[in-house]
This record gives C-alpha cells, structure tokens and sequence, in this order.
C-alpha cells in the first residue's frame, strides 16, 4: 500500500542515477516537488557538467537558521557559491569525475529538500541538547502555511499551520489528525512523540507571532519532541518525517477523497440498475439491439466471468476497462 | 374458470382508453398520443392495425364508437372533438370538427343512448352538450357550467338520453339535465326532478372523506348513479333525495366503472384488477377482485439473458418483475364487450401496460363470488 | 504491510485512491461494535463485528418505518394524464406548478426519528418524495451532501430525480405519470425504498472506511519513531 511519502525526490533520483551510468547528452529539465520546491537540472556548461539548481520558497528564512553550513557539510564542493538565477541553490557536478560511491551520492542530491529544510531542526536539536532555549523559528514554508520549531529546556516543540481548501478538507483532515492524537494509545506507537491538535485556535506557543491568526479552515499541530526523538542516529530520520507531515496529511486526505468518489460512482452505478428494473422489457426491442457490438460484449463478458472477473462486469462499458480486456484478450 | 383473452396491442406504450364498434370486429384505441388507432379483428383471433385517424394534435383522450349509427367521437387535450364518419366509397373516416367552444383540454366523451348527442368533458370547468345542427350541417353545442368548479373527468348518460351525470376533481359528482330543445322531447322522472330545463342540477354529491371522482356510470334503469372516488370508495346514489351509500373496498382507487346489470358494477383501476360490487337485498357489497393473479411459472432465461440482466439491473434474473395479475398496471378503461346493459356477459378493460383484455363476467364473477 | 515509496508530485497526482481496506481491517478498526437490537438473540462470541453482520441487523424502528413509506408512497402513486386547467394546451406537474389547490392531496410526512423524515406530496398526476438522511456528525453531513450531490448531478439518467432537493430535506424523487406509464409503478416503489435503505448503509460504511484509514495513517507515520 501506498502509505508513506519518502523523503528523497523520485524523479531526481531516477534523473542522475541515468545520467550516471549512461553517456553525456544535453539536458534541461524542470522537476516540481513538493510545498512549491522546484528543480531545474541543465548542462550548461558541456554535456558532461550537470548543474542541478533548487528554489524553495523559504529559503532567506532556512539561510537564517543555518541552511548554509548544513548543504556546505552535506554537499561540500559541490554547491556553487553564486546559486543560478531564479533558485536559491545550484549544485555542480562533473560527469566525469564522479566518487566511487555514486550511490550515496544520488541519494545525498535527490534528498536536497530534506537538507535544505532540515537546518532548523538540527538548530533546534542542537540548542536542546546543550540545555539552551532557542528562539522560535518559523519556516513559511507555503504561502499560507508555516511551520515554526522551538527548543525549550526539555523539549523541542514543532507546530504546523495548515490550510484546509475545502469543508470537506476541513473535515477529513480532522478526521485524521484525531487519529494522530489518539494513535499514541496503541502500544505500537509508544515511543511516537506526542501529538497535540487544535482546529481553529493557535496554540499557546504562537500566540502574538505575527502572521499567525485564526480562522475556521486553519488547523495547527503540535509535535513534542523529547531528546529520545532526536538523539543520535534518531534525529535524521525524525527530521525527515516530521518535514513530511503535511503533504503526508493532504495526500492522504485527497487520496480519501479520490477514493470516496470512486466509490460514489460505483454506487450509483448500481443505484441505476436498481431502476433500471423498473422499466419493462421490451421484447421487439431487445432484438434490434442484439448488433454485432452487443454480442461481442456478452461474450467478452462471459469470457470474464469464466475467468471469474465477476466484478468487472460492471465497468466492461468505460473505456479504460474496455482497453485492458482488449489487451487480455489479445 | 375460463381464462380472460388478452391482447397486447401496445408494447410499451399505455392505451389512454379504447371502445369497440357494435359487432366487436373493431376496436378504436389510442396508444397515449395524439393518434386514434383502429384495429380489425384477425382471422388468427389477433388484432391487425387498420386505421389510423391522425388529427388531434395533443394526447386523446377518450374515444367512443356510437354502435348503431358507426360513428366515432375522439376528445383530445389540444381542446377538440372530432365526429368520424365512415366514407365506404373512400373507404376512411372523414373527421368534422365540433364547435366545443372550450379553451382547456377535453377529458372525456359520450355518446348519447341515442346517439343524436354526445357529452365533451373538459378541463374548461364545464361539459359541452354536442348535437348536430341540420341547417348548418354542423356539431354545435350548449355549455353546463354551474356549479362545477374543477376538471371534469367523466360523464355518462342517463339511458332516457336527457339526464347526464358528471364527476369531476372538486369531489363531487352532479347529475344535469343535457335537455336539448328541438332534439328531446320532455320527460319525467321524478326520482331526478320535476322539470328538466338544459343545466338544471338534478342531484349533488360528495363523500366525507372526499376525493376526485375519477367516473361515473348510471345503472341501466337509470335510478342508480355510481361514482368512483379517489379515496378508494365507491358511491351509489338511488335519486335526488336519498343519502348516497358509500362503498370502501380496501384497496387503490378505482378509475373507470360499468354497471354489469342492475344489480352488479365492475370498476377498474390502480389496483391492476376489475374489482365486482353486488347488491344482495339492500346491501351493496364488495365481491373482491375478479382476477386473484397466478403465480406465473419463472421463464427460463438463456445465458445472454442472464448477462444483460446482470450488466443492466444487477441481479441474475427477476421473477418478481411481473404482477401476478392480467394487466401489469393500472387498468384506465373499461367498457361492456358483451351480453344487453341489463346483463353483460363480457367486459374488456385496457390500461397502461398496452394490454386490451376481454373478461367473461359470469366464469370470473363466479369465481369471486365463491370466494 | 508493504510500503513503497511516492515521492514526487507528479507521481501523486497520478496515483489514484488506494484501495478499498479489506473487510478485515475495517473489522478491526471499528470504533464500536454494532447495537445489537434482538435481545432474544446475544451476539455469539465468534461473531465478527464486521459492516457484514450490521446490514443484516435491521433495527426495530427501521421496518416500520420503510413499511410505512412504502405504503403511502403506493397510494399516492395513482397519477393520471392531467392537463392544466390553468393555463391553455399545457400539460405540467401539479405538485410542482401548484397552481390548482383542489388537485393537491394532504402533504404527509413520516419520520423515524427528528433527523431521519421523508415528505409525501401528491397530487393527480405526479408526486414529490423528500428524503432526509440520517446525519449524526460533522463527517456523516459532508458524506451525505457529497452522495446526494453527486446523484443530482446525474438526475438525467436518473429520470425520477429531481434537481434540487426540497428546502428541508436531502434529495427529492418528483415522479409524474409519464414515469408510470413508462415504468412499472412497483418496482418504483422498491427503487425509492432501497435508496433509502442503501443510503444509510452506505454513508456510515463510508464513515468507517475514512476512520480506518485515518488510523492506519496515523499509526503507520507515529510507528516510525
């Protein structure tokens, strides 16, 4: 099941992992990802030199808390100094002279959101560990949606801001994040950092912070992070996930969505059959429609029942379905 | 019991009302449009199309054939009748128009006993006396309008060709006197009145419960006038005077009745089965429905059946889409097929489901009345 | 429980629902389990507390209720072919045009409980059903307008449905004579029926399906931890 989002970029990962191991070929190429990122990957300077360019909406405000230095540990040489014109980041990479491990390479750049983004956690992290308060950090990371991270003395506090478009947003989104609340109750999830929910009200950490205001469509939630989350080998893969949440969040509440409407329609379907008896059955008519095209249908469709496709019988007609009988068919 | 003989004229398609010529050879239908069909009786027993009188242009209504003269008076919602006349020289029916002076859909037609009148009722709030003006060689007619205040949907005739019953949406039915100076000659009857000037109200009534009164009949002495009610009662009034009797009979309303004999009435209606109401002594009773259905035997259905009924409605196959009755819905119609007013021996009723049915009322009376 | 990675946005426009949850998971995750309303009949301890059992268990109020409907909508399903007597050569629904009073019958409502009501109106030639659909939250509310929604903007294949539901309620059938005479008036009544019973059914399995997602969601993001 298509449950988790992963934090690397699937088509940049894809992109280099070719470029890699093929032949240099000119190349320009625009990636979207998620929260507004965009990629542009170009040569150029020759067909061997890739330079792979980044622009993220937040990112004076990630370059305030540290951004910099971490892409610099991360990337090292690579990040040129003056990022391509319209991104905030360029990373150059020469074809030809590639490390040994290309591999570890690929997945350093295809996680170059995560990186990027992940400056003010380890901020955060770090301040906590060492017994310090931080400051309140806050990561506009969508036009309408922020994300804001302080370490107190025994904690860290991550709070996000999201924007429900919709009243039926609205209501599966809460749907779902009362479920965060109460998941902690499994023991399964025991060691999960508490998470706290409010639909319209911010929380009392973020009261006063400018551009945080209440509204009937806007949820925050709260992660409380305790130094068992974040210690050690925990706090990449905490950071990753915690970055991720909300598009974690509104993908599913869309995919729930999608879902209900695939089944609405499956429903009346079968709504309309039930009417459909309704109507009498026309003995002169029945015959006219006994054409080519209707036999060749009732037998594909006994062809599917032998197959036992019972249900499938009922989307023979839409075209998409049709197409793939053919293929079986064929 | 004998089985009733039924004919699927329409498939599909209701028959808004039929009537058969005198010998029965023919019958005029309208498949619930704006054209009257005549089908000839086949040599195989089946009806075969004959005629079609294409000249209304909103739905018919209501037909009637005039046994003795052959003449067919059609009503139709576009606000016309036309009188019909067989050409045999041509050998088609030659339409005349009638003066109805109404500006709202006919509902219902009847020719006099005499056959020198007929009755248009109409949706205008008033019932249009039809009869032919020699010197203008032309269907005039005279308006009852007082006191009717809604749709008329059915009048009959008194079988004395002067008094005229109608019932109508208001929930009452009325007895008027349709006399016509030059084409009656006077009468008495003092059971309806003493004099008979043209729209004098020989007779008012209504139900407590009230309800559309969906038809009317006079019983063939003329002293018994029966109504259908939408409240599912009939009515029988005996004269002016007398408190009309009501008849509850436990089922949906009936839409259309006949007195089979004095003493007998069948009605039709949404129950998909003529019900028979007796007089026994004093008493009118509800005998019950004349046909009890049967359980009609699943028809074995073939593969490509079983698919389309799958791919269409989701279930395999239905045997409960059918009524275990004659007609599969609502029975619109019903008229004497055979046998004197007295005593009918045959009725045919035709309905919605496109089904003329003829009924032999002694078996299927019988049987009802063993029950 | 297999996870694959989606990471990009144009995977996850192109990526449609998952799946429907398999009956089990939805056993499990149900937050109650059924009322159970025979009381001559305790729940065995196998029984699973699945949506499967709960569509069986009708409760005692619900039988009644559609046996209730069902007969008045018969009787108020004996329409004719009536043309206005208002305005010339027209030929409309009285229930809706409402211009003739004496044509109309007595409106009738019957009501299972205050949220759950269907409106009766007839009149000589078509009736107006009203249905208003049991919604007990917020969730069963947006399910419900999103179902009914859906259908009426399907109400040409529908014949019977009308376009906008009456003030007061959900979804509203207007059925005329041209439906009886084209289509059997029983089976009419069975589709109005089984709409409302499936209705139901459907909106709270819908509710359950969105809670057991949520939870899988939810724990599947916190076990990481």
């Amino acid at each position: 099941m298509l449950i988790d989002l992963h934090p690397a970029n699937r088509i940049l990962d894809e992109t280099l992992r070719e470029r890699f191991n093929g032949s240099a070929e000119k190349l320009v190429m625009k990636v979207a990802d998620f929260d507004g990122v965009s990629y542009k990957l170009s040569t150029p300077e020759s067909k061997t030199v890739l330079h792979i360019s980044m622009s993220i909406a937040c990112y004076s405000q990630l370059r305030e808390y540290g951004a910099e230095d971490v892409l610099k540990r991360e990337y090292g040489d690579l990040v040129e100094s003056s990022p391509e014109d319209g991104f905030d980041v360029t990373l150059r990479i020469d074809l030809e002279n590639l490390p040994e491990d290309k591999e570890s390479l690929i997945r350093k750049i295809s996680y170059l959101k995560r990186n990027a983004l992940a400056a003010p956690f380890e901020r955060a992290f770090k301040s906590q560990l060492e017994g310090n308060e931080s400051e309140l950090m806050t990561i506009q990371y969508r036009p309408d949606e922020a994300f804001y991270i302080k370490a107190q003395h025994d904690r860290v506090t991550v709070i996000f801001s999201t924007v429900f478009s919709e009243e039926t947003d609205r209501i599966f989104g809460k749907v779902f994040l009362q479920e965060f609340v109460d998941a902690r109750r499994s023991p399964a999830t025991q060691n999960a950092p508490q998470v706290l929910y409010s639909a319209r009200e911010p929380p009392m950490e973020l009261r006063g912070i400018p551009g945080v205001h209440e509204s009937e469509n806007i949820g925050y939630v709260t992660f409380v992070l305790f130094p068992r989350h974040f210690t050690g080998p925990a706090a990449e893969g905490c950071i990753s996930r915690i970055q991720l949440f909300r598009d974690y969040l509104h993908y599913h509440i869309k995919a729930s969505k999608a879902y209900m409407h695939s089944r609405l329609r499956v429903r009346v379907d079968s709504f309309l059959k039930v009417l459909n008896r309704a109507k009498p059955e026309n003995p002169d008519a029945q015959k006219e429609k006994k054409t080519a095209r209707f036999v060749s249908l009732s037998v594909l469709a006994i062809a599917l029942f032998c197959l036992g496709f019972v249900h499938e019988l009922t989307l023979v007609r839409s075209s998409c379905q049709w197409k793939n009988i053919q293929a079986i068919m064929i | 019991m004998s089985s009733p003989e039924v004919f699927q004229l329409a498939i599909g398609t209701p028959i808004t009302c039929h009537a058969f010529n005198k010998d029965r050879t023919q019958v005029a239908v309208s498949p619930n449009n704006n054209d009257v069909e005549i089908y000839q009786k086949g040599k195989t027993g089946g009806w075969e199309l004959l005629h079609t009188l294409a000249k209304h242009d909103k739905l018919v209504t209501s037909i009637d054939w005039a046994p003795n003269t052959n003449r067919l008076v059609t009503c139709s919602q576009d606000r016309n009748a036309y009188v019909w006349d067989w050409d045999a020289s041509q050998s088609k029916w030659e339409p005349n128009l009638c003066l109805l002076r109404i500006n709202r859909a006919a509902t219902f037609v009847q020719w006099s006993p005499k056959e020198n009148k007929f009755a248009v009722a109409s949706g205008a709030r008033l019932i249009s006396v039809c009869y032919f003006e020699e010197e203008n060689n032309w269907w005039v007619s005279k308006h009852i309008k007082k006191p009717i205040r809604s749709t008329i949907t059915s009048v009959a005739w008194h079988p004395d060709n002067i008094l005229l019953a109608a019932g109508s949406t208001d929930m009452k039915a009325r007895v008027f006197s349709a006399y016509i100076k030059g084409v009656d000659s006077p009468k008495a009857y003092p059971l309806w009145g003493e004099k008979f000037p043209f729209n004098t109200l020989c007779g008012e009534f209504g139900s407590e419960g009230g309800g559309w009164v969906h038809s009317v009949a006079f019983s063939p002495s003329g002293d018994y006038v029966a109504w259908a009610s939408h409240d599912s009662t009939i009515m029988i009034a005996h004269g002016r005077d007398n408190p009309a009797i009501q008849i509850p009979f436990g089922g949906l309303p009936l839409v259309s009745l006949i007195f089979a004999s004095e003493t007998s009435i069948v009605g039709v209606g949404h129950d998909c089965t003529p019900f028979l109401f007796v007089l026994r002594g004093q008493q009118w009773e509800v005998i019950g429905k004349l046909d009890q259905g049967t359980k009609k035997a699943a028809s074995s259905s073939s593969a490509f059946k079983m698919f389309q009924q799958m791919d269409s409605r989701a279930q395999q196959q239905n045997p409960e889409v059918e009524l275990n009755t004659t007609h599969q819905n609502t029975i619109t119609c019903v008229r004497p097929y055979a046998g004197t007013p007295e005593n009918v021996t045959k009725f045919s009723t035709s309905g919605v489901d496109g089904k003329l049915v003829i009924w032999d009322l002694l078996a299927s009376g019988m049987a009802g009345l063993k029950i | 429980m297999k996870r694959t990675a989606c990471c990009d946005v144009l995977q996850l426009q192109a990526q449609p629902a998952i799946p429907p949850f398999s009956s089990s998971t939805i056993i499990r995750q149900a937050p109650t389990p059924p009322p159970t309303t025979e009381k001559n009949d305790p729940p065995a301890p196998t029984r699973s507390h699945g949506p499967r059992t709960r569509t069986h268990i009708m409760s005692n109020t619900l039988r009644p209720y559609l046996s209730a409907v069902r007969s008045t909508v018969t009787a108020a399903l004996c329409l004719e072919n009536f043309s206005s007597q208002v305005v010339e050569r027209h030929n409309k629904p009285e229930i809706e045009a409402r211009a003739t009073p004496e044509v109309l019958l007595t409106p009738v409502t019957i009501s299972r409980n205050e949220n759950e009501r269907v409106l009766i109106e007839a009149s000589v030639n078509s009736i107006r059903v009203s249905i208003s659909i049991k919604q007990a939250d917020e969730i069963e509310r947006i399910l419900c307008h999103k179902f009914t929604r859906f259908l009426m903007m399907r109400a040409e294949n529908f014949f019977i449905l009308r376009r906008k539901p009456v003030p007061g309620y959900d979804i509203s059938f207007l059925i005329t004579n041209t439906h009886t005479e084209t289509m059997y008036k029983h089976k009419l009544v069975d589709f109005v029926i089984q709409f409302m019973e499936e209705v139901d059914k459907e909106i709270s399995e819908m509710k359950l399906c969105l809670n057991a997602r949520a939870r899988i969601v939810a724990e599947s993001f916190l076990q990481q931890f």
